[in-house]
């Protein structure tokens, strides 16, 4: 008797032939395994995107909703919104210094807008401009409050025009707010406030005191001792130079005496609003940036929340550095925001570009280059501008650059190093925030109303134990 | 209308008619230049289902910012057409931009 060879059918499924889909054993087929493997990792990676941005949209709109209804408010039409100040300053290693105007330009101005808010967003195109600026203002503001100055009237505005008090604007600046983006702005700021309340108010030209310093400097002076007559019409040529780049003198002149004292208590600045923001900068990073584009819906909940405690105007006292240093030691308990309000986004230093230490060497580097090619450039200058011998074919085909141009030239460079030096003087991790004495109480800082409730709450039980 | 009573008052006796010219063409252009302005920003910020009378906050801040933008957008376009126009007038007549 013979044994039955193998089986030749296919393998049958009994679940499918006992409810009857023999149809599905026979027509559908499990894909193979590569493209098992391309549909599986398409459709995760497809998935991640699709579902971020549904929650981004759902989020976004779930915000504009709960703010929506300032905007349908009805006042009279020649009122002024509720206007607000955003700062967005350069990144450190980020040669777009959009960024943090970008995020929040992405992240928080629609809910802004929804709650129809008015906002001007300051940005400084590298290190240290928005210092500046913020230090300009207040010495502006100074001039303002001591008189030396009118207020500003735009001139192309009708004279019937009721043009705002400066005690209304600077209330319906209180009333507004100050949005502060990033850890870099944070310091900027306050770098700019401490010197516009601690420098003289008078108007400084910049250019000038630059151009006195460097004519001390003796890059330009001649070598060979036997021209001892030419220096005395290079000196003039100097002071002649100098007087040309010197503008028109300001009208505070020294008939109206600028009181250089400092002021010893700073009026109040409008409520501040923190805004973190970590920008993703350099190769070491990008598995961060790819992180962040399958998770925006983190920056969309952390931008909606922080513009929506702005719109619920909560605010608390800022954590300034020294009460911090005094609570550690009565209260028994660690109170939940236990580090100073000054440490802001401190995390978000450890991803700066390593290469960003080295700005001062990189500088001292080009410095030394540029003086050294210098000196070649300005023999030639001086020899042929003294017809010491003619100018060869190149040279007459291509100029070279005068001693007024190369003069100008240094002039540039050495604003611009001197403008990268301090500039990164305030940014860089490893100084502290220019924190000052009189901005103990000064700051407010914009809470949520969930978490001010909270704190109600703890003072009232707090009051009730005594 | 500032600028009408300026130059009537400047007027004394004779009636300049080139600058009575210049004075309708300035008004014609503000004219035009105010209404489409007010047009588009209408359009674009209020929305054609009328709830309310009164503008709520978030047309005001709208208009607000659509004035402001169409203002700047005019004054620059005007800039560079002012530029080119100087330019082709000192391309077409070299002579006369040369001679004293």
């Amino acid at each position: 008797m013979s044994m039955p060879g193998p089986s030749t059918t296919p393998p049958t499924n009994p679940a499918l032939d006992l409810s009857g889909l023999t149809w599905v054993a026979k027509r559908l087929k499990v894909p193979s395994r590569n493209t098992l493997i391309f549909l599986s990792v398409t459709s995760s990676v497809l998935g991640l995107y699709i579902y971020d941005r549904q929650q981004c949209k759902k989020i976004r709109q779930e915000y504009v909703d709960k703010v929506k209804h300032l905007s349908e408010e009805t006042t009279e039409h020649l009122a002024w919104p509720r206007q607000v100040r955003v700062y967005a300053a350069k990144w450190p290693g980020d040669e777009d210094y959009n960024q943090c105007a970008r995020y929040f330009r992405k992240y928080v101005k629609p809910i802004f807008v929804a709650a129809a808010i008015d906002f001007e967003i300051v940005t400084g195109k590298k290190h240290g401009d928005l210092a500046d600026r913020i230090a300009d203002e207040i010495k502006m503001r100074r001039r303002l409050d001591m008189g030396l100055e009118e207020e500003h009237r735009d001139p192309r505005l009708t004279p019937k025009y009721k043009f705002r008090s400066k005690e209304v604007i600077r209330q319906q600046e209180l009333d507004g707010g100050i949005v502060i983006v990033g850890r870099p702005t944070w310091k900027e700021f306050v770098d700019g406030l401490k010197r516009g309340w601690t420098e003289s108010p008078a108007k400084v030209d910049h250019d000038e005191i630059l151009a006195r310093e460097l004519e001390d400097d003796g890059r330009f002076d001649e070598l060979e001792p036997f021209e001892e007559a030419p220096p005395s019409p290079a000196k003039s040529f100097n002071a002649d130079f100098y007087n040309t780049l010197h503008q028109a003198p300001p009208k505070t002149t020294a008939s109206s005496p600028v009181d250089p004292s400092i002021p010893s208590s700073i009026p109040i600045l409008p409520p501040i609003l923190f805004v973190p923001f970590t920008n993703c900068v350099g190769f070491k990073l990008i598995p961060n940036m790819l992180y962040d584009f399958f998770n925006h819906r983190y920056f969309v909940q952390s931008g909606a929340e922080a513009a929506y405690r702005l719109i619920m105007r909560q605010t608390r006292p800022f954590n300034s550095p020294s009460s911090v240093s005094l609570f550690n030691d009565v209260s028994s308990e660690v109170p939940p925001t236990s580090s100073s309000d000054v440490d802001f986004d401190n995390h978000s230093e450890r991803y700066y570009k390593n290469s960003l230490n080295a700005t001062e060497k990189e500088v001292e580097r080009q410095r030394r280059k540029y003086y050294d090619e210098l000196v070649p450039k300005l023999a030639t200058a001086r020899e042929l501008a003294r017809h010491i011998r003619e100018p060869t074919k190149d040279e007459i085909n291509y100029p070279p650059p005068t001693e007024v141009e190369l003069r100008a030239e240094r002039m540039e460079k050495e604003k611009r190093w001197r403008r990268t030096l301090s500039g990164w003087e305030i940014v860089k991790p490893s100084s502290e925030v220019a924190w000052d004495m009189r901005f103990e109480g000064l700051f407010t800082v914009f809470t949520d109303p969930a978490e001010k409730a909270e704190s109600n709450e703890d003072t009232t039980t707090t009051k009730s134990t005594d | 209308m500032s600028f009408l009573g300026g130059s009537r008052s400047a007027s004394n006796g004779s009636i300049n008619p080139e600058k009575i010219d210049l004075a309708i063409t300035e008004l014609d252009t503000v004219t035009d230049f105010f209404n489409r302005m007010v047009t588009s920003c209408h359009n674009k910020c209020i929305s054609a289902r009328y709830a309310d009378a009164d503008l709520n906050k978030g047309e005001q801040v709208c208009i607000d910012r659509c004035v402001s933008k169409y203002n700047d957008v005019q004054k620059k376009v005007g800039e560079v057409l002012q530029a080119r126009g100087a330019a082709n007038v000192n391309a077409s007549n070299p002579a006369s931009f040369g001679s004293p």
